[in-house]
């Protein structure tokens, strides 16, 4: 490698992580900001917006909304994603390379056609929009990332331990119940975790599916197209905190792997 | 052994099931949507036309937002290869810090892009801070007017899709053996052609990655032109999207989508051909 210190790269480098940072660095600022506009110089430190966004209904209510679809999504998907993932590997040999084709679409395809596809669907067999709805649809997307987050990581656990557990007598689904699973933990929970914030952060599907109702990311679109109030500012700083923790927490997730691949202490 | 897989096969099926009835099958109905005259459940007559996709290219207004949203993608995608390029490089052959740093870049990508985007609004703004800032130094004399233009939209998509690039990247470069650079420099090469003709085309695997991981989401793309962009801005998102909330032209509006759907499709199942498709779902920093 080249010993040269490559002083211009490491300058460019910064500049960058700064201009990936600065405006979420922007957002904190003005959350505790006194003033009411955006303008420098500041005003003065105050709580007075988180108090404020604490009183808005429809801020609270969104709030709820969107933490009970990606609960619920995030876990359908992480149980279906499993077995999926586990019959995947382990039990198809015939169209495997066609089926992952297929689970990449959701992942890779713009997000506008799955959410206009699912809305003509569900309209054009009469089932009302609204959070159930949105929750179907969040599902249906969630899998193929709690898929490709598995695979992913699925390399180096020894999966052919399941036929000597059946080998020693365990029943097939004893084999799947206390020998696969305990073993793919680490990545059903960072598989989770990615659904959850998939469908915490969704936009677009929902908003065209969600009918009268709203979720977070659609109150903070429609807070952006009628006037800015730093009640936005408030809710990026929390949502942010609570990004970090689940960032925190997933990469976490991916240590305790990192332990059960390298050292030889399988559980279960 | 094959009692045990037959057994593993059966756990596909829920999700397999659930997939391709909220997924595949409502694909399938803005297929069969796009080619018919009337909505087909709603007891009218119905039959079969190429009329919506006609329409398409007959009409100047929409042949040109098409064009637009082509170009727009476009560009965000050649600027975010070249910008984040010295970056992926860097991380990749230049720093021992490479997996906490990646780590570092992916926090912002989990911040809802709407809250970066509204950042972006901030920054941009008549009496926003970039303009405050350039009046204070005198650069100049009365704010410039970019929010609301196709600028900045660009300029949004760029920042909201550039860390889409550096992953791919940063993963091929990354496999690049340094000792054939080090061969070329040996044989005479100067550093520039030793990077280009070794570094840069072993990384073609990473860029297209990329290019995917961008144009696509960026084509698709319907909130940031409506946040940031103005009336000359608007893009086949904002156009699918009228064409549903207000409109009401299901059939044309599907044909629309399907457009956008079969070239994603088209752009993938191209791409897989080449480099296969192990590169894009294990580049991602899941």
């Amino acid at each position: 490698m080249n010993k040269r210190k490559p002083v211009f790269l490491t300058i460019y480098t910064i500049g960058f992580f700064l201009y990936i940072f600065s405006p979420l660095v922007l957002i904190f600022i003005f959350a505790f900001n006194s003033g009411e506009g955006y303008n420098f110089p500041l005003q003065g430190i105050t709580w007075h917006w988180f108090i404020e966004l604490f009183s808005d209904k429809t801020a609270l209510h969104s709030i709820e909304n969107s933490a009970v679809i990606a609960l619920i999504s995030a876990t359908v998907s992480t149980i279906l994603g499993t077995g999926l993932t586990i019959g995947i590997i382990k039990g198809i040999t015939k169209y495997k390379a066609f089926l992952i084709t297929a689970l990449l679409l959701p992942v890779l395809m713009p997000s506008l056609t799955i959410g206009i596809a699912a809305l003509v669907f569900f309209r054009a067999i009469s089932i009302p929009l609204g959070i159930p709805v949105v929750i179907l649809s969040h599902v249906s997307i969630s899998i193929s990332y709690v898929f490709l987050i598995m695979m992913g990581r699925i390399e180096g656990i020894h999966l052919e331990i399941q036929e000597a557990a059946i080998d020693l007598g365990a029943s097939w689904f004893g084999s799947i119940k206390d020998v696969l699973i305990p073993g793919l933990l680490p990545s059903i929970l960072a598989g989770w975790l990615f659904a959850f914030m998939i469908s915490w952060n969704e936009f677009i599907v929902t908003y065209f599916l969600i009918g009268t109702d709203v979720t977070l990311p659609i109150y903070i679109f429609s807070q952006l197209r009628f006037g800015i109030s730093p009640k936005v500012n408030v809710i990026s700083v929390l949502v942010t905190v609570f990004t970090l923790t689940a960032a925190v927490l997933l990469a976490g997730s991916r240590k305790i792997y990192q332990r059960i691949k390298t050292g030889n202490s399988y559980p279960g | 052994m094959s009692t045990i897989s037959k057994s593993n096969k059966r756990l596909i099926y829920p999700a397999l099931i659930w997939f391709c009835i909220f997924f595949i099958l409502p694909l399938m109905i803005i297929f069969i949507y796009s080619f018919t005259t009337d909505y087909i459940f709603s007891g009218g007559k119905i039959s079969f036309t190429l009329n919506n996709f006609l329409i398409i290219f007959q009409k100047k207004y929409y042949l040109i937002i098409l064009g637009r949203s082509l170009l727009i993608s476009a560009i965000t995608t050649f600027f975010s290869i070249m910008f984040s390029y010295p970056v992926a490089y860097y991380l990749a052959k230049k720093t021992r810090f490479d997996k906490i740093l990646i780590v570092v870049l992916m926090i912002p990508f989990w911040v809802n892009y709407l809250i970066r985007i509204f950042a972006w609004k901030l920054l941009l703004s008549e009496n926003g801070i970039i303009n405050q800032f350039l009046l204070w130094v005198g650069i100049i004399h009365e704010p410039f007017r970019i929010l609301y233009t196709q600028t900045a939209v660009i300029l949004g998509l760029i920042y909201t899709y550039t860390p889409m690039m550096i992953l791919p990247l940063y993963a091929t470069i990354l496999k690049i053996d340094s000792s054939l650079i080090e061969a070329s420099r040996d044989l005479g090469a100067s550093r520039a052609r030793a990077f280009f003709d070794i570094t840069f085309k072993l990384s073609f695997t990473g860029i297209f990655a990329g290019t995917l991981l961008v144009f696509i989401p960026a084509l698709g793309s319907f909130a940031i032109p409506a946040i940031l962009g103005g009336t000359d801005s608007q893009m086949i998102g904002n156009m699918v999207e009228n064409q549903f909330a207000h409109v009401g032209n299901w059939n044309f509006g599907s044909a629309f989508t399907l457009t956008l759907a079969v070239l994603s499709i088209a752009l993938i199942l191209f791409y897989s051909k080449i480099f296969g498709l192990e590169t894009i779902y294990k580049s991602r920093e899941f």
